[in-house]
């Protein structure tokens, strides 16, 4: 065990890698969530239709192939990114189109007296959905919006195959040099653990300030 | 005329809901619309503010025209406009349960008068003392009565000053003892000379405070009294009807 202390600076700088992406792709994530739900929700046809083929594709298809199609595919087409930015863009495509189903299911929760209310007044359809729908939609989709992000956390694991320093291939590293193996997995689970306990931890404030109401 | 509707129709799906209606209501007149449910009088009262899309005719709020064959995006702002003018009260309420009592009434204030909060705050105040409820301006809907919520919501209906008031059934969903708590702030509105449009069951209220009954029934409006002689003496065989079935209870 002394072997993961002694290697801890170089396991931390692993786990600020992991929180990089996941909190990077977590922000661009929630902007595409945002955009795609309202597309699909107000948008004309053809739109609608490309918002739901965005959804559909990203779905069916494991995070690790987009992974792969990011960093070694797009390659052909002469676009080359970096380890790091390759793993944000994939992951935010891919919990964005998560989120937005998400986020449509939210919106669509909130009752149409709501919407009608603020008419009445004189709002307009997009003020409404700021100021009215959005505010008791955040917290409708606040609790599956949490297990997405900590189930996200967890698939960064996914981008050590290209060549991100995250907390996985920290450890891999570490096991390559020292030839024991345990220690390390045992290490990150823990570094994993605390993270996503404390991902929760920030959620369920949240989720009690907006429900302070009710 | 405040508001004034020629030959105004409505279907859903190819249901004729509304059938060439032709209302007219004077600035500080009081219309209650009675009829049994499913006659049309919500559809009617929902198409004066655009709630409900016209299928055909016209309709004349406050001077703003809306005709049923404008463009969709003229109409839209036609009656963005007279909704500025025409305040609503729901059945449900529809208070934004996410703000408290004082916010739900300056919301459009904020939005869509664009006045500062401060200003704002002492209108809503204002209107919370009007309705009897200045000492509930920061609670949440949530803990207040069905009859302090629907007085809120009369509040945030006025804030906008408007010059006629729609009312969709404002106490159906009340429990008794809380109804009249509602009807007195109507009564106090239709003292200080409000236009008012009222789709209610509350019989009492419709032959004290109406200066006239719109009787409706299948989609038409079937006879138009004055409420003394439309409850003593109603003209058709369907309004005869309708007021013995509510005396049988």
């Amino acid at each position: 065990m002394s072997l993961v202390w002694d290697n801890g600076l170089f396991l931390l700088k692993g786990a600020y890698y992991t929180l990089l992406i996941t909190v990077i792709s977590m922000i661009f994530g929630l902007l595409i969530g945002i955009v795609v739900a309202l597309a699909r929700l107000k948008g004309n046809l053809p739109i609608r239709w490309l918002a739901r083929a965005y959804v559909s594709v990203i779905r069916g298809t494991p995070a690790y192939v987009q992974i792969l199609i990011v960093y070694f595919g797009l390659v052909d087409y002469g676009i080359t990114l970096g380890p790091i930015t390759a793993a944000c863009v994939a992951l935010s495509i891919n919990v964005g189109a998560y989120l937005s189903e998400t986020f449509r299911g939210a919106i669509l929760a909130i009752p149409k007296g709501q919407t009608e209310a603020a008419y009445a007044t004189g709002m307009t359809s997009w003020q409404t959905l700021r100021r009215i729908v959005f505010p008791q939609a955040a917290r409708v989709a606040i609790a599956p919006m949490g297990n997405t992000f900590i189930g996200m956390l967890k698939e960064t694991a996914l981008v050590s195959v290209i060549t991100v320093t995250e907390l996985v291939r920290s450890a891999q590293l570490l096991i390559a040099q020292y030839f024991v193996n345990m220690p390390f997995y045992l290490g990150i689970a823990a570094i994993y653990w605390v993270m996503s306990t404390g991902f929760s931890a920030i959620l369920h404030a949240i989720e009690k300030r907006l429900s302070k109401a009710y | 005329m405040m508001i004034r509707t020629t030959e105004l129709s409505k279907s859903f799906h190819g249901v004729e809901v509304l059938r060439s209606i032709d209302l007219g209501v004077a600035a500080r007149e009081i219309v209650v619309l009675l009829g049994p449910s499913g006659s049309g009088k919500s559809t009617l009262l929902r198409c004066l503010n655009g709630l409900e899309e016209l299928s055909g005719g016209s309709l004349e709020v406050n001077g703003v025209r809306v005709d049923a064959d404008m463009p969709s995006r003229r109409k839209r702002s036609s009656f963005r406009e007279i909704r500025r003018n025409a305040g609503m009260v729901f059945q449900q309420f529809n208070l934004y349960p996410h703000k408290t009592a004082l916010g739900n009434v300056i919301e459009s204030l904020l939005t869509v008068k664009k006045l500062g909060r401060a200003e704002a705050e002492g209108i809503g105040e204002r209107l919370l003392e009007r309705v009897g409820l200045a000492d509930k301006k920061d609670q949440y809907p949530s803990r207040l009565s069905g009859g302090q919520q629907q007085r809120v919501a009369i509040a945030r209906a006025l804030a906008m000053e408007p010059s006629v008031m729609l009312f969709d059934e404002p106490t159906s969903a009340l429990d008794p003892e809380l109804v009249g708590e509602v009807l007195e702030v109507m009564r106090q509105l239709a003292r200080e000379g409000m236009t008012m449009v009222v789709v209610t069951h509350e019989m009492k209220f419709a032959r004290q405070v109406a200066n006239r009954i719109v009787f409706m029934d299948g989609g038409v409006v079937v006879e138009e009294r004055e409420p003394e002689d439309f409850f003593r003496d109603p003209r058709s065989e369907r309004a005869r009807k309708f007021l013995n079935q509510l005396s049988d209870h």
